[in-house]
């Protein structure tokens, strides 16, 4: 539960070892690397020994062939794939990387040929669909007509008939003939003396005319027709074959995906170089590295020839964060991490936040078998699916929070809503006034809970819901004590802090006792009034400011109410499953009745847990986020990002990498 | 007098306070969804990958409709329509559900309107700074505090009501 202590990891070392150095580093995910080059302004730099574009280019190459393949794999689709164990020298060098490349470049030749024949039969497709309306023409394609009677071939734009041609070419000497009319247009043939060439060209053109692209060939149109449907069979055949190569190609999907991850660790390699400051013979390489993972970083540069030196951070540092917690909070960080990052050398409040996370997501979705479902879902992909290590955190967290939902569930006598009950009354025909009332707190109606239903005893809910959220605010304003005792301002953690808790104290035994009540509560109020405005200047500064801290009460008490949210979405949750499950068990008894429960359980249980996660999820982050985070957190810090390999397919077995999951940054974002 | 016998009756009044949930509460949600999913299709023409954080942005001012129908389903399982035997109200008794219902019909379509526009700000965010993201869902949430308010105004008063 801290934030991890930093140094900044300087490294000389000779320029022929740079390479070795990144890629080893890269390997121990310890180091995070800035930009030496503009922090060292060196004369020289290692950009010019670098080959980003080189290997940017490379990786490109990979991700176009990529999809391709995935789309034809026969290989079974999982939403989480265990990662192939692979030693990257070892692959490099056993002949896998070179075949693997073959099968991208295989592949690229294929999308390119396929490309290619995808546009020359579209030409051919075209061209048929200029053939297909002079496919009855009785002449030779290139037919020009005789000596003295000329002859053409054309169409005119759809809506004019065969009789308005007729009768436009009334009293030239032509004789027009229809060939076939559709929605594209007439298309006809005419027949007409030399001399009337031009007058029948113009009245043609009057009306739209379009001369028949025919190819000048002396064979008829059906052959040319036939040339054209041959063409497109062959065509099709290439396609086909190139097909079926991919398909034979795509078994090699996997060993694709291993190259590329080894592609990519080479790019980010080289994008590391290129941040590297350098003189003629050196380069320098600065970074941050956590204080524990120091030994292991030793080792390995103790291995070059290299300069390395370990400095605590200097004022003014942005020293990356890199969170450390137990086993059961680690799976909490990313919901802090969604808000923000605790600034380098403040509190890290997973710990508390994970407890209090727990038990307001359990008690805001109280309900044993959503919550059944959620853990066992969620354990179960971690068990089986060997999900990343961002996504395996994501999970474990809201499996956690299941069995929250599965306690609070219980204490409340939820399982799916009221199913138990549901079914007990109209499937097994049990009487209402005989069905079990077991709460502790007494009810009129049946209930299988063991402290009471809150749809029963909505106000013994909302009592507990503010309950647990004065907690809450108290374990937040605990932290900023603490915080502040530890910066030695002890007095400002009493004025600030305990004489804010002596006051609600005093509210809270007023109820009890009105004397000692009221003693408390003019202790802890005339605190707040004599030192709230402590800071200000001048009497009345300090007057106005104390009477100001009183009114903080009411920002205390808005924050209270603000958790009344839990009984609302308790409520929400409840109600909807309460329907649910009457319109399930509403046929009674019987195979319909049991086949349509089945049926109506299943989706309206689904749809109503797909709510009320995403409704809980969001009002339990928040209360996290506004009202507990508000009373102490110092934000501003940005997550530690080692540098890495890429291993969203690959997992590196080879002897040095060492993925101990303490150095794995469970930043989601990280792909 | 048919009109108070067959029309203004307490159920009557308690089911347009059950529908006036549902009908305000349900077109703010519906408008306000559909605000956000415009603008998270803009996001997503740019970058598709984003899919899974947009549409939990737009997911967020669709609880209004949601606290508007768990609303009128307390008010129909309370007056006995269903699963149990229709009660009779008289026409005060009916005018208190529909009272009640107000809260979330009104709060709710407001604030899922408002919860909207924050959510597309929060998808112009995401679309820069996708880091970020959970600020812009926090700040939609806090819209949200509102119409979870309401809902626990008029929730509390149905599920009170013993007639």
């Amino acid at each position: 539960m801290s934030v991890s202590k930093m140094q900044r990891l300087t490294v000389i070392a000779t320029m022929k070892d740079a390479d070795a150095i990144v890629q080893r580093l890269m390997k121990l995910r310890a180091v995070s690397i800035e930009k030496t080059s503009e922090s060292v302004p060196l004369p020289d730099s290692y950009a010019p020994h670098t080959d980003v574009s080189g290997a940017a280019a490379r990786v490109a190459r990979i991700e176009a062939a990529l999809p391709v393949l995935s789309k034809r794999s026969k290989r079974k689709k999982k939403l989480f794939a265990a990662p192939t164990p692979i030693s990257p020298e070892a692959y490099r060098t056993d002949g896998r990387y070179d075949t693997a490349w073959k099968v991208v470049e295989e592949t690229h030749k294929i999308i390119d040929g396929t490309a290619e024949c995808r546009a020359q039969r579209q030409a051919v497709i075209d061209k048929m669909e200029r053939y297909r309306p002079y496919l009855s023409l009785e002449f030779p394609a290139d037919f020009k007509g005789t000596e003295s009677c000329g002859f053409l071939a054309g169409s005119l734009p759809s809506g004019i008939g065969f009789t308005k041609l007729s009768a436009q070419l009334e009293g030239i000497a032509a004789h027009p003939t229809q060939l076939i009319a559709d929605n594209t247009g007439l298309y006809f043939t005419a027949v007409y003396h030399r001399a009337e060439e031009e007058r029948l060209l113009r009245a043609l053109s009057a009306l739209g005319f379009m001369r028949a692209a025919l190819p000048a060939e002396n064979r008829s149109m059906t052959e040319l027709y036939q040339d054209a449907e041959e063409e497109l069979a062959a065509l099709d055949t290439v396609l086909e074959r190139l097909e079926t190569r991919l398909a034979v190609l795509s078994d090699k999907l996997s060993e694709v995906e291993i190259l590329w991850d080894v592609e990519r660790t080479a790019l980010l390699a080289e994008e590391h170089k290129r941040d590297l400051a350098a003189t003629e013979q050196c380069v320098i390489l600065r970074g941050w590295c956590p204080v524990r993972e120091k030994e292991r970083v030793t080792s390995l540069l103790s291995l070059f020839s290299a300069a390395y030196e370990f400095a605590d951070p200097e004022e003014g540092d942005e020293v990356p964060i890199l969170l450390r917690n137990n086993g059961f909070s680690a799976n909490f960080e990313w919901v802090l991490g969604m808000y923000a990052y605790p600034k380098y050398g403040t509190f890290d409040p997973t710990f508390i936040m994970s407890i209090f996370y727990f038990l307001i997501f359990g008690l805001m979705f109280a309900d044993a078998g959503y919550g059944a479902l959620m853990a066992l879902a969620c354990f179960g992909i971690v068990r089986w699916c060997h999900p990343r290590e961002g996504m395996r955190r994501f999970l474990l967290m809201f499996g956690y929070c299941g069995i929250g939902c599965i306690i609070f569930g219980v204490l409340f006598g939820a399982y799916f809503g009221d199913f138990p009950l549901a079914f007990m009354q109209n499937v097994m025909g049990i009487p209402a006034d005989q069905l079990p009332r077991l709460s502790l707190l007494p009810s009129e109606a049946a209930n299988i809970a063991i402290l009471f239903d809150p749809l029963q005893n909505p106000m013994a809910f909302l009592i507990l819901s503010l309950g647990f959220g004065a907690l809450h605010l108290v374990a937040g304003m605990a932290v900023k004590a603490f915080i502040l005792c530890r910066r030695g301002k002890v007095l400002d953690a009493l004025f600030d802090i305990v004489a804010y808790w002596v006051l609600f104290a005093g509210i809270g035994v007023l109820f009890i006792n009105q004397r000692i009540g009221i003693i408390l509560l003019a202790v802890g109020a005339g605190t707040v009034v004599l030192t709230a405005g402590r800071h200000k200047k001048g009497i009345a500064g300090k007057a106005v400011g104390g009477l100001l801290g009183l009114y903080d009460l009411i920002n205390y008490a808005s924050d209270l109410l603000s958790y009344s949210r839990i009984l609302a979405l308790g409520l929400a949750a409840g109600v909807i499953s309460q329907v649910i499950n009457l319109l399930a068990t509403l046929k009674g008894g019987g195979l319909i009745g049991f086949l349509l429960m089945i049926v109506v359980f299943t989706i309206g249980h689904l749809l109503n847990l797909a709510i009320n996660l995403l409704g809980t999820f969001v009002h339990t982050s928040r209360l996290q986020y506004i009202e507990f985070f508000g009373k102490f957190y110092e934000d501003g810090g940005t997550p530690f990002r080692p540098m890495a390999p890429s291993d969203r397919y690959i997992k590196d077995v080879s002897l040095e990498a060492d993925t101990s999951p303490t150095t794995i940054s469970a930043d989601m974002t990280r792909d | 007098m048919w009109f108070f016998d067959y029309v203004l009756t307490g159920q009557n009044l308690a089911l347009l306070g059950a529908g006036l949930a549902v009908i305000l509460a349900g077109i703010g949600s519906a408008k306000g969804v559909g605000m956000v999913g415009e603008a998270s299709a803009g996001l997503l023409t740019e970058d598709p990958s984003k899919f899974g954080k947009a549409m939990l942005l737009q997911a967020l001012p669709g609880s209004q409709g949601i606290y508007g129908l768990v609303t009128a389903l307390v008010i129909v399982i309370k007056i006995g329509l269903l699963g149990g035997t229709p009660v009779t109200l008289t026409v005060g008794q009916g005018l208190y559900f529909l009272v009640a219902a107000l809260p979330i019909a009104i709060a709710g379509y407001a604030s899922a309107i408002k919860q909207a526009k924050v959510s597309v700000a929060g998808i112009h965010l995401i679309a820069k700074r996708p880091d970020e993201y959970g600020k812009a869902i926090a700040s939609a949430a806090l819209v949200e505090t509102y119409a979870v308010f309401a809902l626990l105004v008029s929730l509390l008063p149905i599920l009170f009501a013993k007639f």
